[in-house]
């Protein structure tokens, strides 16, 4: 179980701080409308992308589209880093990029609706190399009446 | 990840999100966040267990109704590590022998990972468009010398791995997630072929190469095996 940094192995944990994080003066916090009547996309940076699509680079900050109709057999995964599991991928997509999930959460009523389109960024990208992609997204998104995103990290 | 939700909420859209690593999100401080205490790469916690994927997606979703941020919640529920049996060893005899190539280990994989494709619908490998037994032959000249770009050699390396922890999965007594990483970095002919691989790209002229020996090739809690060759 992983909990604080202190808790885990040494050189892991000396990884991940050294990991740069961007820092912001504040935070934009926007209402809305309840969960039951939002459209949602989810947006993973697992480097996820459909076989034959763009594999990601290093510093690489752009996104790939993957639709909602996307199976789980055409989803490959290029993040350039090697300091996290992957077989839990391996086993079962939904343990990184829960569509099956949000799909049901849908069936039930408590989410409105699911994105026609979702996404997915490599993590650990330089900010100012992802700031105008996730710009794009932004427009995108709203063209697809999506009102809230869930951020999936890996 | 964070910076994420302060580039969209800035542009209209309301973002919620897992967050693997609490001090980077208290760090950047994006809008919501629903810490989780699992292993790195299973954000949502367990595979193959829908409801408790589906507790973990909706205990994010909810944050949304909330405009007190930046804020982080805990998710109350943990994972608790497989039970790992020392002396597991490789049910399958794959060991690799001084005659052996990484070749014929590849070959020797193809049945496991057929079935293992066959047991899961779906395999992840296919980032490098290469067949495994043509990425071996990358990696095999990149030892010997033929260093190819290291957007290619990447791709290749990983598409081994997967094909290589899938196929181990479907061995009869396949032991934990672990052991089988455990197994590929101690007994397979790949991995010691990665060790190897790993000063030659650290030593290259070209700054992709050394990023691929230095950070991307060998994860940081393999990397003591390195020290030790």
């Amino acid at each position: 179980m992983v909990k604080r940094l202190d808790d885990l192995p040494e050189v892991e944990a000396n990884h991940l701080r050294r990991v740069e994080c961007p820092t912001y003066d504040d935070t934009p916090l926007l209402g809305g409308k309840p969960l039951a009547e939002r459209r949602v996309a989810i947006i993973s940076t697992a480097g996820l992308h459909r076989r034959g699509d763009r594999p990601f680079r290093p510093g690489d900050g752009s996104y790939r589209v993957i639709s909602a109709e996307t199976s789980a057999r055409d989803l490959v995964m290029s993040h350039i880093s090697v300091n996290f599991d992957r077989t839990g991928f391996q086993q079962d997509s939904n343990v990184v990029f829960p569509i099956d999930r949000l799909r049901e959460l849908v069936a039930d009523g408590a989410v409105g609706s699911m994105a026609s389109v979702h996404y997915s960024f490599m993590g650990a990208f330089p900010p100012d190399a992802a700031k105008p992609h996730a710009q794009h997204l932004a427009g995108l998104l709203k063209a697809d009446k999506v009102d809230a995103a869930l951020l999936v990290p890996v | 990840m964070g910076a994420l939700g302060h580039f969209l909420e800035r542009e209209g859209i309301a973002t919620t999100g897992i967050s693997l690593v609490r001090e980077h999100t208290e760090t950047v401080r994006p809008p919501r966040a629903l810490w989780v205490t699992f292993e790195l790469g299973r954000p949502l916690g367990r595979p193959d267990d829908p409801p408790f994927q589906r507790r973990v997606a909706k205990a994010a979703l909810d944050l949304l109704a909330r405009t007190d941020g930046p804020l982080i919640a805990d998710y109350p529920e943990h994972v608790t590590e497989e039970a790992d049996f020392t002396g597991w060893a490789c049910p399958i005899g794959l060991a690799p022998t001084q005659v052996d190539s990484l070749g014929a280990e590849i070959d020797r994989l193809a049945t496991w990972h057929d079935r293992a494709v066959a047991a899961r619908g779906r395999t992840t490998v296919g980032v490098s468009g290469l067949d495994m037994p043509s990425a071996g032959a990358l990696v095999d000249g990149a030892l010997a010398g033929n260093l190819p770009p290291a957007q290619p050699l990447k791709e290749a390396v990983d598409d081994l791995k997967a094909y290589y922890l899938e196929a181990a999965a479907a061995f009869p007594d396949a032991g934990t997630d672990r052991m089988r990483k455990e197994w590929f970095w101690s007994e397979t002919r790949l991995g010691e072929v990665l060790l190897a691989l790993q000063p030659k790209l650290a030593a290259s002229d070209d700054p992709q190469h050394k990023i691929l020996g230095n950070l991307t090739l060998i994860p940081a809690v393999e990397r003591h095996r390195l020290a030790k060759r």
